[in-house]
């Protein structure tokens, strides 16, 4: 296996990924969708709320807030052991709003006080509502980890996704340079270079074919093909984790569900042994 | 009504970039550059900020005016 990384910088990151085949490279994507947990706020305990929006439109805003997110110091509240409803230290932090509005106001996320200053919103500057002078929110948030099967708050990624790596070639002999694939390209991946057309920017290629069929329609100069067994990987995180441990995580948990299937298979042998 | 914090198909966060989104394109700023700048590059997040009207503000103004009535009526 050969990973490269192309692009890279605080929320998103783009890299190849070599000598893996589809099941896998689907695999590490469905688990970063559905199966490492991230911090977001989930029972809301309203106190007192007179702004325009419903309890529960507010409360559905204040849960789609990423947070970021501390992995190594909470639980999962299924997987904690205080078993209790509510949750304890261990699995659960609670953040608090109170805004009264003299003049009209926005409240920002940034308005809400965390217990623990290891978990905040990503960003201070979301939106949550607006008052008129008067009106009042009061609140308490409890903020736990949770999965992205369950709901998509819990999802660290806003976008994750792989794609072949394309291959674009030019065969020189068929080419009349009419220049009409630089002109139909999404993309720009070809180039004139000394009134010849060059593959100039390969990896950008969508294999969208629409530069095959501008070529000669009967025996086009142009040929797009995939490469085997490679990717590229796109992953852009909500801001709750660094991009590079949700790819960490992901396959923390490939490997122990590999290996709490190797555990179960193990004893279904040995238990149908004894019996026979 | 106001903002949505996430983006309907994606999931990115877009609540944050709103106010600044209006106030340049307001102060008439070409929306696309604005959008280029803050770092909305799919379509689906575009659009939520292009096609978004804040109805709130205008809802906000019915309950500011039975305020204002009251202070009078005191004084």
């Amino acid at each position: 296996m050969d990973i490269n990384i192309l692009e890279k910088n605080e929320e998103s990151i783009r890299l190849i990924v070599e000598g893996i085949n589809t099941l896998m490279a689907n695999t590490i994507r469905r688990l970063i969708l559905t199966e490492v947990p991230v911090m977001a706020l989930d029972d809301i305990v309203m106190i007192e709320n007179s702004s325009v929006l419903h309890d529960e439109i507010l409360a559905l805003r204040l849960g789609l807030i990423p947070l970021k997110t501390d992995l190594d110091a909470y639980n999962l509240p299924e997987k904690c052991s205080c078993k209790s409803e509510l949750g304890c230290h261990l699995c659960r932090t609670v953040l608090t709003l109170d805004v009264e509005a003299n003049k009209p106001l926005t409240v920002y996320s940034g308005n809400l006080v965390s217990e623990d200053p290891h978990i905040v919103p990503v960003s201070e500057k979301i939106p949550l509502v607006k008052l008129a002078p008067g009106q009042k929110i009061r609140l308490e948030a409890y903020a736990k980890l949770g999965k992205g099967t369950v709901h998509a708050k819990w999802q660290p990624v806003s976008s994750c996704t792989y794609r072949y790596v394309p291959v674009v070639k030019i065969d020189k002999t068929k080419c009349n340079e009419c220049k009409e694939c630089i002109r139909i390209c999404p993309k720009r991946v070809f180039e004139e270079t000394k009134g010849k057309v060059r593959v100039a920017n390969e990896i950008e290629c969508i294999l969208c074919g629409d530069c095959v069929e501008a070529c000669n329609k009967n025996q086009s100069a142009i040929k797009l093909d995939k490469k085997q067994n490679s990717f590229i990987f796109y992953i852009e995180s909500t801001g709750a984790l660094p991009v590079e441990r949700i790819f960490y995580e992901s396959l923390k948990i490939y490997e122990e569900k590999i290996l709490d299937f190797i555990s179960q298979l193990e004893m279904a042998i040995n238990v149908s042994e004894k019996t026979s | 009504m106001i903002i949505p914090v996430r983006c309907f198909t994606c999931g990115k966060v877009i609540g944050d970039k709103w106010e600044e989104f209006a106030k340049r394109v307001k102060a008439g700023e070409n929306s696309k550059k604005v959008l280029d700048d803050l770092g909305v590059t799919r379509y689906c997040c575009r659009r939520m900020l292009l096609s978004h009207v804040e109805i709130i503000d205008e809802i906000i103004k019915f309950y500011e005016r039975p305020k204002i009535n009251k202070e009078e009526e005191a004084t």
